[in-house]
């Protein structure tokens, strides 16, 4: 008996709403209980508060982005760090939201994050094995899980893993243009996004493989078909037009890169920043650092991407590896969130997960505890989660 | 894929591929004004020129306190942190400060309260006094507790100035307080008041 048929709630319902009911029920779930952890937390716990009240750190610069635009320079507040380095594709969406309901933009965005959240779910299904046990696993870690303070506010982690998802589905089905195309939204999205042009070259190479192409052959064959060159040109425009954008408007098109500059962030050895913070003992207790932390999450997102390429699943495992690498460059700051978001590790994980009834079962139970947990930490300031 | 379909396909890509390396020849020549290249590109500069208007009247003692905020953001011009407790930390290489002034003035002292960071390895941190682009003195400042420093500034220069004084102290001992940290978080002293005094 196959696991959507073993898990299925009921003979009657056809997989198609099962696969919608339980993101839904999951996004219901993963409300209450980060509206139970903030009533814990805030001093005026009204709903009307909550969606607000949830929108900590980088989520302020998204929301300013959103209703105001890019900053000129020298920018007007008179600081150095310009918003150049957010990404536009998201803040824009959330604008359109913004302009056709009226919305307040955040409560825009948090309605938006969620639609995203159910839909990366929704696509995801043929990259789960079509597991419903992975399935309702994978709706959790997105949509009521310790890492939903970034999926449901206003941060472009769910873009871009919705887009990413997108990318790998159009690649499993072979639909090189397909993807390409999302791939060019998915490089509007966070500059890392430019890098699944990677993933869509090792696709195209093992179709080639599968069709008894050779190395030798290989690029005459790419160069015959016009759709595969278009994929792959049309992958990074998001972030050509990004860069084009940012030359016109203040003159520089690395803006997004070199405003990095005014957050002091260092640049190293991604090693060695990962064993500086794995090091990183506390000076009194037992509870890891959070830049232990960091370093911990920072190297299960390797042990996936490495588990995805035993399993063969190399395009993943590359573009994972690529995403998780590049960052550390610029030190451990964020490196749960960016891995938390890289959809190929969710998406391993939760296939790992859902291995055995049992683990299925405590997994599910421990995402939503940590849930609740996370959303304190979240409202508390706790540094690991920034 | 019929002939004409590929016909556009290649035109396409063509297209895609010509306006991608016009993006990337944009990319290698920015046209940004140069307090952004020596910042941002070339770093030269851990101090990023703020087009503060540098409101001031002679006489005045500005203090980097949290209570003297609103008299010290019209001189901050850049390399500054806080405040924090008593003053404002410098971060970077320089930092600068902004006096225009409407009073007539031939002779001005500047004054400044400083203190040095607490590092055993550096006791002392030294200051160069830079006015309107022309060094007038060299300080050394110390740990704990803040000096007071006096500078006469030359009257030719203040003369010349026409009410606008642009200060700039430079840190050729600041400390890099993290392995990693850049040089735009390196640390040397901390102002706590300012102020320009008429002879």
């Amino acid at each position: 008996m196959s696991d959507a048929v073993a898990l299925r709630p009921s003979r009657s319902l056809p997989l198609g709403a099962v696969l919608i009911l339980i993101p839904l029920a999951l996004a219901i779930a993963g409300l209450a209980i980060r509206y139970a952890a903030y009533s814990t937390v805030a001093q005026d716990a009204s709903l009307a508060k909550f969606a607000e009240g949830m929108c900590q750190w980088d989520c302020a610069w998204y929301i300013k982005l959103s209703e105001t635009g890019y900053d000129p320079f020298p920018i007007p507040t008179m600081i150095n760090a310009g918003n150049w380095a957010f990404f536009p594709l998201y803040p824009i969406l959330v604008a359109v939201v913004r302009t056709l309901t009226g919305l307040e933009t955040i409560v825009a965005a948090t309605g938006l994050s969620i639609v995203f959240c159910i839909a990366s779910a929704r696509v995801a299904w043929p990259l789960l094995g079509k597991g419903l046990r992975a399935y309702t696993l994978f709706s959790a870690y997105l949509l009521a899980g310790p890492f939903s303070i970034w999926f449901t506010t206003f941060y472009t982690e769910v873009l871009f893993l919705f887009l990413t998802i997108c990318v790998f589905v159009a690649l499993q089905k072979r639909q090189f243009l397909l993807a390409g195309l999302f791939a060019a939204l998915l490089s509007a999205t966070r500059i890392v996004g430019v890098f699944i042009v990677f993933a869509i070259l090792i696709e195209i190479w093992r179709a080639h493989r599968g069709a008894g192409g050779t190395w030798r052959d290989f690029v005459p064959a790419v160069l015959r078909r016009p759709d595969l060159l278009l994929a792959l040109f049309v992958a990074p425009l998001g972030l050509f037009g990004y860069m084009a954008y940012l030359h016109f408007h203040i003159g520089d098109a690395l803006a997004f890169s070199h405003v990095q500059r005014a957050w002091s962030r260092p640049t190293g050895n991604p090693a060695v920043f990962v064993w500086n913070a794995l090091t990183s003992f506390p000076k009194e207790g037992w509870v890891p650092t959070p830049s232990q932390q960091l370093a911990v999450a920072t190297l299960a997102g390797y042990a996936l991407a490495i588990a995805l390429l035993v399993r063969r699943q190399y395009a993943m495992g590359v573009y994972a590896l690529i995403c998780l690498t590049l960052p550390l460059f610029a030190g451990m700051a964020s490196m749960l969130r960016f891995t938390a978001a890289l959809a190929p590790i969710p998406l391993m994980l939760t296939r790992l997960l859902a291995t055995y009834r049992w683990l299925f079962a405590v997994s599910l139970i421990v995402l939503l505890a940590a849930g609740y947990l996370a959303t304190i930490g979240w409202l508390t300031g706790y540094l690991s989660l920034v | 894929m019929s002939s004409p379909l590929r016909l556009g396909a290649y035109l396409l890509v063509g297209i895609l591929a010509l306006f991608e390396l016009g993006v990337v020849w944009l990319m290698l020549h920015p046209d940004v004004p140069p307090e952004y290249r020596a910042y941002f590109i070339d770093k030269t500069t851990t101090c990023l020129n703020q087009p503060v208007a540098g409101t001031y009247s002679l006489g005045t003692t500005i203090p980097f306190t949290p209570e003297g905020r609103d008299l010290a953001k019209p001189i901050r011009v850049c390399g500054w942190e806080g405040p924090v407790g008593d003053g404002n930390h410098a971060v970077g290489t320089s930092a600068r400060l902004r006096f225009v002034y409407p009073e007539p003035a031939r002779a001005l002292t500047l004054k400044l309260r400083m203190v040095a960071v607490q590092r055993d390895d550096h006791p002392t941190q030294r200051v160069q006094v830079v006015v309107n682009g022309e060094t007038v003195d060299t300080l050394t400042v110390a740990r704990d507790p803040p000096q007071d420093f006096s500078v006469d500034l030359p009257h030719s220069l203040v003369t010349a100035a026409s009410g606008r004084i642009d200060l700039e102290l430079r840190f050729p001992d600041a400390v890099q307080m993290g392995p990693t940290d850049p040089d735009n978080r390196r640390r040397s002293i901390k102002l706590l008041s300012a102020a320009l005094i008429p002879a």
